[in-house]
């Protein structure tokens, strides 16, 4: 049992620490996300509101190049 | 299209990813390391549809977009998987497959929760926004157990060379990927260098896998620090 919830607690730790880390890390970002699959261009993240400029988007998935944002 | 250089690095990177799995086949390495091949077969797949959508109908296109992202969640889903999988291999004398499985899968729900808390207040595209928050909420939880993976490693005193290096080139990507991010959102100048970067980090997970698979093989072994030293 007391594997079972040290199992339980390290999942929690490593979900805190993730979400902390992504936190610091798009603390100055602009809302996009990060992703990391293969070497392709990105496209903007979907969920762009306003007419301000777009940013260029953080992650990459693949060597493919990127579209804008679906909405 | 996109110009000529990203249409290179495009096609450097789905080389790699073949030679990833085209290796693991020639070296008997495939059902050994199933989901970490799975993983780049499938994300081969999803790079030679993703470029047959863009010569179709543009890079922005509606169509590019959202295959774009749905594929990638699930890819992600997937190198979580065989991100796990690596944690069974180092701690397979250890019996604690169980204990694994029952981890992955507490977490991948964890964080499911956690997206849907989180992006439940998005009034439109919903499931959408649902899906590219998961992405990203799981590529820092795979950030971190690579990290903690590899704190084991060194723990346990892992010596099987081929291991060492997939975790190791895992981490490395992560974690370049976020700093790039990171650097990139601080100083936006200077995005047209670090653009590039990411699709050459990109590159470099497929190679050195494929590195780990054909030069190294399985019964490679680190040699360890026999000796310990202590201070008089």
């Amino acid at each position: 049992m007391s594997r079972k919830l040290a199992v339980v607690f390290l999942a929690m730790l490593v979900l805190v620490g993730a979400m902390g880390l992504k936190t610091v890390v798009t603390a100055h970002g602009d809302g996009s996300a990060i992703m990391a699959n293969g070497a392709g261009p990105a496209p903007i993240t979907p969920w762009k509101n306003g007419a301000g400029p777009a940013p260029i988007t953080p992650w990459k998935n693949g060597a493919g190049p990127a579209p804008i944002t679906p909405y | 299209m996109p110009g000529p250089l990203v249409n290179l690095l495009w096609l450097v990177g789905i080389l790699a990813e073949a030679a990833v799995v085209v290796c693991a086949l020639k070296k008997g390495a495939f059902r050994r390391y199933l989901l970490l091949n799975l993983y780049m077969a499938g994300l081969l797949c999803v790079e030679l549809a993703r470029y047959k959508i863009v010569s179709e109908y543009g890079l922005k296109s509606t169509q590019f977009v959202y295959f774009y992202f749905y594929s990638d969640a699930i890819l992600t889903i997937f190198l979580y998987f065989a991100l796990c999988t690596l944690y069974s291999h180092v701690f397979s004398e250890m019996k604690a497959e169980r204990y694994v499985k029952l981890g992955a899968l507490l977490l991948l729900a964890g964080t499911a929760l956690f997206t849907y808390a989180v992006v439940q207040q998005s009034t439109a595209k919903l499931v959408t926004h649902f899906v590219v928050e998961l992405s990203q909420n799981l590529y820092f939880v795979g950030l971190i157990l690579t990290y903690v993976l590899w704190g084991a490693i060194l723990k346990l005193r892992e010596t099987r060379t081929r291991l060492i290096q997939l975790v190791l080139s895992l981490g490395l990507y992560f974690s370049f990927l976020a700093a790039n991010y990171a650097v990139r959102n601080l100083y936006p100048s200077l995005s047209t260098v670090f653009i590039p970067l990411v699709q050459l980090c990109g590159i470099f997970l497929p190679l050195a896998w494929a590195y780990a698979f054909w030069r190294l093989p399985e019964e490679a072994r680190l040699a360890p620090a026999r000796l310990a030293v202590i201070p008089r």
